[in-house]
């Protein structure tokens, strides 16, 4: 029942703290979840995949995540630098079928805060948990290390309940990968993201 | 009886640590405010339902089919008696303690803040929502014409600790209930939740 307050919530926030406050709310609330749930060191990719595989890290308390090894992410020297993760299920899924079952049409406001995220901070929100997840997934990933070396979690692209796609381009381009590839993997999967070193890229430049 | 559809517990998790950071900001106060604010406003948004007779009604909760059940499995004890066997929360706490550890104590400032400010029935801030949404959905329903009335007796929390109404009250529901007070400890040995769903017998005015 938690998890059907959210709507209801979001809507008294937006009309007290607007849906520019909401985001902010949403933001906050993904980092102290990753902030909580403590760093992770790993010796290497493989044990670090193996753990993603069977539910091990933190990223995985999201759901079930394919570990797409064929899509190994290589730096310009030819070293596997991370690779692309695909969440089966969205975590809000049950929620919105559960709304909708229970209660009725989810509340325009779910759109509204995405919208005020996607104009302001970044395109990625399908609905207004995104900002939150993905939120989650980024500092999580911070805490995280993978043959003592940090890692950066690069949303790439997610799949709303009416099947409408939101794809992170200036990612893709980072780890070039291309952007049909990852529509292919979109298909049995609600939301594609990778995780590479911090600060590395498939192409020519290391990124600060 | 609806489709049972488990929810995620990433996301369960993700709307305590919302209300966690409502209180940074407007202390426990404003968690409460808007916990019961967003259970009324939950509540508001369930489709209205009428039924000819209490029995009509007592078999719609109890097989899951009216909006008071959409979130709990509830067994009707006597007339007007009714329990939930695991409270609906019980998962979402079970989640945050195995993934982020002791609760924030917020949420126990928050219980004692509902409890002495509105009314005394809580045994976790989770309480607060679900009572509030059942108080807010019986105004939804109507039995026999007559709006359907609800009033909570027992809650248990997580850690054991049971919220009791004071003496006073305790006896007044307990007899509306039709159970003495030892059943009520017997019920709340093998349930969560014990309350009082009943119709005045005169529409008040």
């Amino acid at each position: 029942m938690m998890d059907i307050a959210i709507y209801s919530l979001v809507d008294d926030m937006v009309s007290k703290a607007g849906t520019e406050g909401v985001v902010e709310y949403w933001l906050r609330v993904g980092e102290s979840y990753a902030e909580r749930m403590g760093k992770e060191a790993y010796v290497g990719w493989p044990a670090f995949n193996v753990a993603m595989k069977e539910g091990r890290t933190s990223l995985t308390v999201e759901g079930e995540v394919n570990v797409l090894t064929d899509l190994a992410i290589i730096d310009r020297d030819g070293d596997v630098i991370g690779y692309v993760y695909a969440l089966k299920t969205c975590p809000m899924a049950p929620t919105m079928r559960r709304y909708i079952s229970r209660i009725g049409p989810i509340p325009d406001s779910d759109t509204d805060v995405a919208d005020s995220y996607n104009n302001r901070i970044r395109d990625s929100a399908v609905s207004n948990y995104c900002i939150t997840h993905q939120r989650f997934r980024e500092i999580a990933a911070n805490n995280i290390t993978v043959a003592k070396q940090g890692l950066e979690c690069l949303q790439l692209a997610n799949k709303g309940m009416s099947g409408d796609v939101k794809m992170v381009p200036e990612n893709l381009a980072r780890i070039n990968v291309d952007e049909r590839h990852i529509k292919s993997i979109l298909r049995s999967a609600s939301c594609v993201f990778a995780l590479i070193v911090r600060g590395k890229s498939a192409g020519e430049e290391i990124i600060d | 009886m609806a489709e049972n559809i488990e929810s995620n517990p990433f996301v369960d998790v993700s709307v305590f640590l919302f209300f966690e950071d409502i209180s940074d900001k407007q202390g426990v106060e404003g968690f409460t405010n808007y916990m019961v604010g967003q259970a009324e406003s939950l509540a508001k948004s369930v489709p209205e339902e009428e039924y000819e007779t209490w029995d009509d009604f007592a078999k719609a909760v109890a097989s899951g089919e009216s909006v008071f059940s959409s979130f709990e499995s509830i067994e009707q004890i006597s007339k007007y008696g009714f329990v939930t066997n695991i409270c609906p929360f019980s998962k979402a706490i079970r989640e945050y303690i195995k993934r982020i550890g002791n609760f924030n104590p917020v949420h126990m400032e928050a219980t004692d803040y509902y409890n002495h400010t509105i009314q005394p029935s809580a045994a976790h801030s989770a309480c607060m929502m679900h009572q509030t949404y059942r108080k807010e959905v019986a105004k939804r329903i109507k039995i026999g014409g007559k709006p359907l009335q609800y009033a909570q007796i027992g809650a248990k929390a997580y850690t054991g600790e049971i919220a009791l109404p004071p003496e006073s009250w305790k006896k007044v529901l307990l007899e509306k209930a039709g159970i003495s007070e030892t059943q009520g400890f017997m019920e709340m040995r093998e349930n969560s939740c014990l309350y009082l769903l009943y119709v005045e017998e005169r529409i008040p005015r």
